[in-house]
């Protein structure tokens, strides 16, 4: 008996000890970990645009800077217009715009979809057409290393460049993620509306087209007010109305 | 006290610490020679960047564990000793994963689940067994060190060999000179990926094997 006490004392008094270890060592680097976070996603943000390059270390100044002289974000309503910061509502989502001179060049989505064993979170930046990608991000996900994980690899996010999220008939067809290589495996015709797979990844990939296309039907109205939006027109456009 | 003064060397290598690294490093090298901690060693070896900062947070964490375990030595019950053992392992390395983000945190998206992954590396718990709980605190610490180093060598001398052949690069800058790409050099595609570090530690397994016959 009293070696089972023994033992049973041993283990919650280690319990605590570990609890309070982690507790304290978490609590106290949270700060700099949310530091890490948010320039992490304000780098993706730029990045999607092509504003910041892989591989070149940026300081944190350099990435603030950039981020407020050129991204503006701004939440928008589920009809796609602008709502204001205080007025918004609990179905409004947001939308960032990256303006040059005056104009929006492309508004960036925020991406957060089902991926095979948590969530991926990420940014799809599209051009002031409304219907070209100019990149997309990954900036956090829990795929395998390896065969999922290649989502945040640059090669996979190049691949998306220049796609488009309309089909010939300028009909809102999202981007899906292909089995294998787009060339193989896609109809010419389609093929802009695909990204090349990754070979092991069937189900991130698959997961991964889903979670875009219900998030692009979502902002949908904002895509087309973009697309309907008569070019060179510098006017505020995230406040145009909707065509119908 | 003569003696140590006129031969610093030959006393150096008389202490115990001096003959645990060498032994860590050489005969019983975890990863060459007991083929431990081979999973890290294949995904954390194509940067040099990576391996390195992946074999201090090993080499601190096997020293920390195996002093820390040696200490409890006394109090930890037979019965649950493994769970106290990774207990105090796993809590190690989620400190290392959290300072890891506070302050590195590229890279630690870049070592990303092999970090956590160091509690079931078989190195730490392999100390922790074999020599912590039968050895003083300090010898365990010393162990934990020597063995860490033992694994940063291998880790090392692949990623330096991986980074190279694979990337043409040491540390992330450009080594291999622009014009002998031109004369038609190219990359190994094959180090980057996992089965390169494989044929690598296996060609180091072969050398240290072939060098230690000799040396009988």
């Amino acid at each position: 008996m009293s070696d089972r006490l023994k033992t049973l004392v041993f283990a919650v008094v280690m319990c605590i000890v570990c609890s309070i270890l982690l507790t304290t060592a978490s609590r106290g680097l949270q700060r700099f970990q949310e530091k890490n976070i948010l320039m992490d996603m304000r780098r993706n943000i730029l990045k999607s645009v092509n504003l910041v390059k892989e591989g070149v270390p940026y300081s944190y100044g350099e990435i603030e800077k950039l981020f407020t002289d050129n991204i503006q974000p701004i939440w928008v309503d589920p009809s796609g217009r602008q709502v204001e910061e205080n007025r918004r509502s609990e179905q409004d989502f947001r939308l960032y715009l990256y303006t040059q001179n005056g104009s929006a060049t492309a508004y960036i989505v925020p991406i957060n979809s089902r991926g095979l064993w948590g969530k991926i979170h990420g940014y799809l930046a599209i051009e002031s057409d409304g219907s070209t990608v100019s990149g997309f991000t990954v900036y956090k996900h829990s795929e395998t290393p390896g065969l999922g994980g290649e989502i945040e690899k640059q090669w996979f996010q190049n691949n998306w460049v220049g796609k488009k999220i309309v089909d010939q008939a300028g009909q809102f067809v999202s981007i899906g993620i292909a089995k294998g290589a787009v060339t193989d495996k896609i109809p010419p015709a389609k093929q802009m509306n695909y990204v090349d797979g990754i070979s092991g990844a069937t189900l991130t990939g698959k997961y991964l087209s889903a979670g875009i296309r219900q998030i692009l039907q979502q902002y949908e109205p904002v895509s087309i007010s973009f697309r309907s939006r008569p070019k060179a027109d510098s006017t505020s456009r995230s406040k145009a109305a909707n065509p119908d | 006290m003569n003696g140590t003064t006129a031969k610093p060397l030959t006393a150096l290598r008389r202490t115990q610490t001096y003959r645990d690294i060498a032994r860590a490093l050489w005969e019983a090298n975890p990863v060459s020679k007991q083929i431990l901690g081979i999973c890290s060693s294949l995904a954390v070896t194509v940067q040099l960047q990576t391996a390195i900062v992946m074999s201090i947070a090993l080499t601190m964490v096997v020293a920390l564990s195996s002093m820390a375990i040696s200490m409890l030595r006394q109090w930890i019950p037979r019965n649950i000793r493994i769970i106290a053992e990774v207990a105090v392992i796993a809590t190690l390395v989620i400190i290392a994963d959290e300072i890891l983000k506070a302050f590195l945190y590229d890279i630690s998206k870049q070592l990303s689940v092999f970090v956590g992954l160091i509690i079931t590396n078989c190195i730490v718990l392999g100390r922790a067994e074999g020599y912590a709980l039968s050895n003083p605190p300090v010898r365990s610490f010393m162990d934990g060190i020597a063995n860490g180093i033992g694994y940063s060598s291998i880790l090392i001398g692949v990623a330096f060999l991986r980074e190279l052949l694979g990337s043409g690069k040491l540390l992330g800058y450009p080594v291999i000179p622009e014009a002998l790409y031109k004369a038609g050099y190219v990359n190994n595609g094959l180090m980057v990926l996992a089965p390169g570090a494989f044929i690598v530690i296996g060609l180091f397994v072969w050398l240290e094997h072939t060098l230690l016959k000799k040396s009988r």
